[in-house]
């Protein structure tokens, strides 16, 4: 608590909580829908968790992201070296970007920044200058100068080399391509397919904890991969019960396989540096797989002994198939390949390959029944997260979705869109049959989805903003004076004329405060 | 919630592009008759733009026909097995496979080509119905829920080529009603015809001065797909010549004599149509209606 002069004026922030209620609650009589709905205020992320307990969510990156983060120019640099990084990165990029970059691939010199930027319709100037500042923050471009003082871009010389060798040949082949002779009892895509998905639900099982009974399926995973799991958040020790799920686990469940892989090997390449191995190797290596051709054998000869941990790492997880681990023959699955792209990989899948893929089991009606023929404590347990379950068969689950189950795993942090993807992704076949399912895009009757967003949208009526009440003042001029101060500089939260409260942002307090000052001092 | 815009963006991305290059292989075409380097030098250019569409997304699709006087044939892809190759230098497996294919293929087209003793005009119209046939197979095979958008580009030296003036009217309403896409990047001489097509499709039409820089011509204006082109400043249509060709003398004409049932355009009246073998009566003088005798006048 602290005063000024004769003014109370309330820190929210070192209030009690009962104080954080009050002004939540005079926000929330205030806002009206309309509010709501047109946005977003800025809210300080720092409140929320104590306003609402929202814990950590899983934070899924795509490859962009990842490194606008954790990488520097340099090391960026460096990375570009490698073509398949590059290609990678080039697919990354915002449509618009990628048009700028093929233009200007062939073009030795730097070409001025007015010239690019004329490429662009004015409509879409928005999305150009994301695309412009894109590039720049993945230093794929700089600014030099050019003669007549004019500011050009110039694509980095690595970046531009890789790209063109690529795209039309020259360099050092890519390690992973060195001749073999012919697979005696080469592996077929079915088989491969089988393979990397049992290893890959190995992680999983362990995950919710089914792996630990012994099946003569699933094996136990190694110390390794646990380690990462620890280090990814997905789960954690406790000192009772041993290694057990966290929430962004069971979130880190609902993903598509696609996504579930690529978020574990960021978590793996975060710690890469703690088993000895070069980043920039290891992101090579695998898209160099990522851009492998399923069903062919690949060689993994002339590798160092780091990449070769690297390339047994691969193999736990089922991003590739070996059979002895002192082959030099090994085949990528399905898992590896597209790594950063989930809609690529999709749509890269035709017709007769489906089937090759897992069999869909949930069956999903419009009176919000779900069916699911399983047997595995996986997907139950993953089911469990937002479906209210009734009954249990040997080879079926019946659950229905209700608002209390759906609200249940949204407080957990699960997304709406989370759910209906997952429910999408593991629909049964027939359910593709339907008639309306042919005509949309999404297989699932569309009052459900609509309605587990709606349930979503329930809980974000309302946006938390923090504040500081200022009240009890003295006369309505004063109030008057202080509160079209603070309009004016745009840090008026809420006021009340009549009782003469009203709520600054927090990061406006001091300045109103200073006003205040000089106002009262001028005054009295 | 997200923009409109947003989210088309987002359906663009995971779209599959389709892309099919009809390529003019006519050794009859001005400009290999010139210089038969230049050949080499657009199919250079044709395989790397075409590369360069692959390479902007990893479900990118590319077929490249080749079109000539007496055939048209697929360079790629082949049909069957994909040849088994390694990579030699550090270019994308991909890319170095639609390279070997292409010029493997094309290679044995060009030595099994039968002799020509005078310059015949290419089947572009075939081979642009053969690409649309290509497209709508793969169409049908797209899992559901996937989006494909199609394009064809055609890349010829040739003059025009009035005689298959109906083949090719009749793939420019396909590709309309198909919503596909045509483009035409003329080499030598503006073909009005293609360049309607490219009108009614809603593609581009770009002739190109300089062989030189045919690559980045391509690059610029025929690799951004159709959904993006309103997002870049491309080369502006010019006035597209909506005259019909006289099916006679090949001479566009604005007044002209139209066969009934083909729709067939003549500048000079023939008795029997050229295309359809229809048969007209000679047009004698209009028949004079007898005047009708006013009922007064028989009264």
């Amino acid at each position: 608590m602290y005063c000024v002069s004769k003014l109370n004026c309330k820190k929210s922030i070192s209030g009690t909580i009962t104080h954080r209620r009050e002004i939540v609650k005079q926000i929330r009589a205030h806002r009206s829908m309309a509010d709501t709905k047109s946005g977003r205020h800025a809210s300080t992320s720092a409140a929320t968790p104590l306003l609402v307990q929202s814990p950590e969510n899983l934070e899924c990156k795509n490859f962009q992201e990842y490194l606008r983060t954790r990488q520097t120019p340099e090391s960026l640099e460096k990375l570009y070296s490698y073509p398949p990084i590059c290609l990678a990165v080039f697919r990354e990029l915002p449509e618009i970007a990628r048009q700028f970059v093929i233009r200007i691939l062939f073009v030795d010199q730097p070409v001025p920044q007015a010239v690019v930027s004329s490429w662009g319709a004015q409509r879409v100037a928005k999305e150009q200058l994301e695309a412009t500042n894109c590039l720049s923050a993945l230093s794929v471009w700089r600014v030099t100068a050019i003669p007549g003082g004019l500011a050009a871009w110039e694509l980095s010389p690595t970046f531009k080399k890789s790209v063109r060798q690529v795209l039309l040949g020259g360099g050092k082949p890519w390690a992973i391509t060195n001749s073999l002779e012919r697979d005696s009892k080469p592996r077929d895509v079915a088989f491969l397919d089988a393979y990397a998905m049992s290893r890959w639900r190995c992680v999983l099982h362990y995950m919710v904890g089914t792996g630990n009974r012994s099946n003569t399926e699933t094996e136990a995973i190694s110390p390794d991969a646990v380690r990462i799991l620890l280090h990814a958040n997905l789960m954690k020790r406790d000192e009772r019960e041993g290694i057990t799920i966290t929430r962004q686990g069971f979130q880190f469940l609902l993903l598509d396989t696609r996504a579930q892989v690529w978020h574990f090997m960021l978590q793996y390449l975060d710690t890469c540096q703690e088993r000895g191995l070069v980043l920039a190797e290891c992101l090579s290596m695998l898209f160099q797989l990522s851009f492998s051709t399923l069903g062919r054998d690949y060689s993994s000869e002339g590798m160092n002994k780091q990449m070769l941990m690297f390339l047994q790492h691969l193999r736990e997880f089922g991003l590739v198939f070996q059979r002895k681990r002192k082959e030099h023959r090994f085949y990528p699955t399905r898992l590896a390949l597209n790594v950063t792209n989930k809609e690529a990989a999709e749509a890269s899948i035709s017709v007769d390959e489906e089937r090759m893929q897992e069999r869909g089991y949930i069956v999903v009606e419009t009176n919000y029944r779900v069916y699911a023929y399983t047997d595995s404590q996986l997907q139950v347990a993953v089911l469990g997260l937002f479906t209210e379950l009734l009954y249990r068969f040997p080879n079926l689950v019946v659950g229905v979705l209700t608002r209390d189950s759906v609200r249940q795993a949204l407080r957990g942090g699960i997304t709406a869109e989370q759910i209906v993807s997952y429910l999408e992704q593991y629909a049964h076949p027939n359910m593709k049959l339907v008639e309306s399912a042919i005509q949309s895009k999404s297989c699932l009757p569309p009052t459900v989805v609509d309605q587990i967003k709606l349930w979503e949208m329930e809980r974000n009526r309302f946006t938390y903003t923090e504040g500081v009440v200022y009240n009890q003042f003295l006369s309505q001029n004063d109030f008057v004076t202080l509160r079209d101060y603070a309009q004016s500089q745009n840090v008026l939260v809420w006021q009340n004329e009549r009782t003469r409260t009203m709520v600054v942002q927090k990061n406006g307090h001091d300045d109103v405060k200073r006003y205040w000052k000089k106002y009262s001092k001028s005054a009295g | 919630m997200e923009s409109p815009d947003a989210t088309a963006n987002k359906e663009d991305e995971a779209s599959i592009d389709l892309l099919a290059i009809v390529l003019d292989t006519n050794p009859s075409q001005l400009i290999v008759r010139q210089n038969p380097q230049n050949l080499t030098q657009i199919l250079e250019a044709v395989i790397a733009f075409g590369n360069a569409h692959l390479m902007q997304k990893a479900q990118n699709k590319l077929a490249v026909l080749s079109c000539s006087h007496y055939t048209t044939e697929f360079l790629f892809p082949l049909p069957g097995r994909q040849v088994e190759l390694r990579q030699i230098d550090a270019q994308y497996e991909a890319f170095s496979l639609v390279e070997k294919t292409v010029k493997q293929q094309l290679g044995s087209i060009l030595m099994n080509a039968p002799r020509l003793s005078a310059p015949c005009e290419s089947l572009l119209a075939g081979s642009m119905s053969m690409a649309l046939c290509y497209i709508s197979r793969l169409q049908r095979n797209v899992p559901a829920g996937v989006k494909m958008h199609s394009r064809i580009l055609v890349i010829t030296g040739s003059n025009e080529c009035a005689s298959q003036y109906m083949t090719f009217m009749n793939v420019f309403f396909t590709a309309q009603k198909l919503g596909i896409v045509v483009d035409t990047c003329a080499l030598d001489k503006t073909l009005s015809l293609l360049q309607q097509g490219c009108d009614i499709t809603n593609g581009q039409f770009l002739k190109v001065n300089q062989l030189d820089g045919l690559l980045q011509y391509l690059l610029w204006v025929f690799l951004p797909s159709p959904q993006m082109r309103h997002k870049l400043v491309l080369p502006p249509t010019p006035k597209v010549d909506y005259r019909a060709s006289c099916f006679c003398h090949r001479e566009l004409i604005d007044i002209g004599y139209v066969c009934s049932v083909c729709l067939s355009v003549f500048c000079k009246y023939s008795p029997i149509c050229t295309t359809c073998h229809t048969i007209f009566k000679t047009p004698g003088p209009l028949p004079i209606k007898p005047k009708k005798k006013k009922k007064i006048d028989k009264n």
